[in-house]
């Protein structure tokens, strides 16, 4: 059978397809959609930040009102000292149990499939339903004090969901088990580029499975370790659900466990919500979150030299 | 210019955006005279809140209709909003112009409305407002700043005392002799706490704006411009619930998340003592016969909370003289009284209802009693939450409050800091 000859102009015409414009008309839906829906907004908050307008009325120029209001409020310090401890407890658990938990699941075992599974499956749940799940744990009759209390291992409820310090680190402790399956994909896949030999002559070289780890395991996935804690300090400066279904909307008992969202959230909800000092806020959140970003995106480039 | 002149274009054009958008709403209309006496005529959208239900819907399609042949060539078109989200839904339509005509509005919503311009003054279009509804009700529609009055009261509600006679009497109280002060309260619930080894409560609630203003306290100063409610009698009453609660006359987790509020554990028969409107015996009797059996009314202690529900007119109505026509309609004495058949503990917001025996005459029970205690405390009920009181208020208002009933600060502290957040929240 003959082919269809192709007609001798069909190469010329694809050609004067690709003219100067032709990148900038496939980019076009993507930057309309950055500018519509991320650029524009972000603009408009920062604006809005000197301004006093609220939910339905509008608002002045207020200068820098908002912002040395928002300095002097007590409750930011708390959520500030919240957020950032969260960041700190979160970075180092949620950069090396994760990699521990690859490093398990990496063996090709019977059944290892099922156990990547069920180690993912936290992140595929609903954080809402997750802390409510962690809520009814946790809570003064839930099924951990009940345990505990059956066995004589405490006479009262442990307060786990009304001390500020349990409270914050139950919340801790759920955006870490939650984070772990999904974290250990990415490691999953970095640990395939560290390569086997280097593991082989440290072994000759006598070196046990903690050298080996530490020498050879870590500098080899040294960069995916930086991208996962420049996500998990940007996830743990924007933290909310962990804390709101587990403390409440008052953040806790006496609000001492609010964090920087929180905060946002509560000032610009309601039909007279303050969307001028919610706006400040959000800026705040945004400065204080490129900062860690821009520090370990550079301690991340002075190692690789 | 060096650079990307482009560049410096997009970014003017899109901060001289964001300066518009501070401009969105305004203080003005809603002054405005409605034209009326001309025949009426056109079409209209009526929103209410959470009512289209098998128990509600023909109500309204029946007052919808009614109102279509007593005045042809009107079109009424009448939409309901679910529960939630209601002030989110009611601030896009006002700032996409598509708030509806006549609308339902509680009168927090009603503020923000107000303030952007949104709802017409209906005193100056209806000379018989203070005459024709409850002064209780008008006065939950009038703001500081403002002299108008921007809905007309539809029904109406309060709370009422619900004792469980059995739990009392077991803990060694009479049920003849009920609290009716703070003071006695408490003293009743350690009554309540010791003879029950710590096992019944009388008391299950954290302080709130009610119990401030039974000190005979302000919330907010006259002109609406600053709070004013760290004063040493509301400090009195911080210090008597922080002191209750520490001596564990309240249950520990009155505070937290996992509190489930005082009528669930009224329900339970944890406490002895819970609020309701004015049918919480007959709603219970059909849930719970058992415990409806051994409820006691008394009236609320100090000043009565009042619940209120108004339909408003939009400003922008392009109909206005038909909007306002069909408002009065809702909210006539003969529609408000069918409705209120339909929702039972609460009560019209007409003037005319007070002379309706069927409000004001017990039939001797305690549910009947019940009935005319919440009638006749409408009378003296106030709307306690002043319209420019915000969700963050309130927050931070619950998180001091809890910080002092904890011992991690005094009442004093708690109020004052409470007062200067408020503030500060509400000159931002």
């Amino acid at each position: 059978m003959a082919l269809p000859r192709r007609h001798p102009s069909a190469r010329s015409r694809s050609v004067s397809l690709h003219r100067w414009f032709t990148p900038w008309v496939l980019v076009i839906p993507a930057v309309l959609w950055l500018a519509i829906f991320s650029l524009w907004p972000a603009i408009n908050t920062f604006v809005l930040s000197f301004s006093n307008v609220r939910t339905l009325t509008g608002g002045q120029f207020v200068g820098l009102r908002n912002y040395l209001q928002m300095l002097a409020d007590p409750q930011l310090h708390d959520a500030v000292f919240n957020t950032v401890l969260y960041m700190v407890v979160c970075i180092p658990l949620l950069t090396f149990l994760p990699l521990l938990l690859a490093l398990l699941v990496e063996k090709q075992l019977p059944f290892i499939g099922f156990f990547r599974t069920v180690f993912y499956f936290p992140v595929i749940a609903s954080a809402v339903v997750v802390a409510l799940i962690w809520q009814w744990l946790l809570d003064d009759r839930g099924v951990i004090n009940g345990l505990a209390q059956s066995i004589g291992l405490v006479h009262g409820a442990v307060p786990f969901l009304t001390d500020r310090w349990l409270l914050l680190f139950s919340a801790i402790a759920l955006t870490v088990w939650k984070g772990l399956g999904y974290y250990m994909i990415i490691f999953l896949s970095a640990l395939g580029n560290v390569r086997r030999d280097l593991h082989e002559a440290a072994a000759v070289d006598g070196a046990g499975l903690v050298r080996r780890f530490w020498t050879v395991t870590v500098p080899g996935v040294r960069a995916t370790m930086t991208l996962v804690a420049v996500l998990i300090c940007v996830n743990a400066m924007r933290i909310f659900t962990e804390l709101y279904i587990l403390g409440g909307s008052t953040g806790g008992v006496g609000g001492q466990d609010v964090s920087i969202v929180m905060l946002i959230q509560g000032a610009a909800s309601g039909s007279n919500g303050q969307l001028g000092y919610a706006s400040a806020l959000s800026v705040f959140l945004f400065v204080i979150t490129v900062g860690p970003m821009i520090a370990l995106a550079r301690l991340n480039r002075s190692a690789d030299r | 210019m060096r650079g990307k002149p482009w560049l410096a274009a997009v970014a003017a054009i899109l901060l001289s955006g964001g300066l518009a958008a501070c401009g969105i709403g305004g203080g003005s209309g809603g002054d405005q005279a409605v034209a009326t006496g001309g025949p009426l005529k056109g079409e209209i959208t009526f929103q209410t809140w959470s009512l289209k239900n098998d128990k509600f819907t023909p109500y309204f399609s029946k007052l919808v209709a009614d109102f279509q042949r007593q005045h042809p060539g009107t079109k009424i078109n009448w939409i309901d909003q679910p529960g939630d989200g209601y002030p989110d839904k009611v601030s896009s339509q006002v700032t996409s112009g598509s708030l509806p005509d006549v609308v339902n509005l509680p009168p927090d919503i009603a503020y923000a409305v107000q303030q952007a311009g949104g709802l017409l003054d209906l005193s100056k279009n209806v000379p018989t407002l203070a005459k024709d509804y409850v002064q209780s009700g008008l006065s939950a529609y009038k703001y500081p700043a403002a002299t108008g009055t921007y809905a007309f009261p539809w029904y109406l509600g309060t709370d009422v005392n619900y004792w469980n006679k059995a739990l009392l009497q077991k803990d060694g109280l009479d049920p003849a002799r009920l609290p009716t002060t703070l003071d006695e309260l408490i003293a009743q619930a350690k009554t309540m706490h010791d003879r029950s080894g710590g096992k019944d409560y009388l008391m299950s609630r954290a302080p709130g704006l009610i119990d401030i203003v039974n000190s005979g306290t302000k919330i907010v100063s006259d002109d609406g411009k600053k709070f004013v409610f760290d004063t040493p009698a509301a400090i009195a009453v911080v210090d008597k619930y922080a002191a209750a609660y520490k001596a564990g006359y309240l249950p520990r987790d009155v505070l937290t998340k996992t509190y489930e509020g005082n009528s669930a554990l009224f329900v339970k028969q944890v406490v002895g003592w819970t609020t309701g409107t004015g049918n919480y015996i007959q709603s219970t009797a059909q849930t719970n016969p058992n415990l409806a059996k051994q409820i006691v009314p008394s009236k609320a202690i100090g000043t009565p909370p009042l619940y209120v529900q108004g339909i408003s007119v939009s400003a922008k109505s392009k109909n206005a003289p038909l909007a306002l026509a069909f408002a009065l309609y809702v909210t006539n004495n003969a529609n408000q009284e069918a409705f209120i058949k339909l929702a039972p503990g609460f009560l019209p917001g007409t003037a005319a209802a007070g002379s309706d025996p069927a409000y004001s005459k017990s039939d001797g029970t305690p549910a009947g009693d019940a009935g005319v205690l919440a009638y006749e405390s409408l009378k003296t009920a106030v709307n306690v939450t002043p319209p420019m009181w915000t969700s963050a208020m309130d927050t931070y208002f619950s998180q001091q409050v809890a910080l002092a009933m904890t011992g991690k600060q005094t009442a004093k502290q708690a109020l004052d800091n409470a007062v200067a957040k408020c503030n500060q929240l509400l000159g931002s």
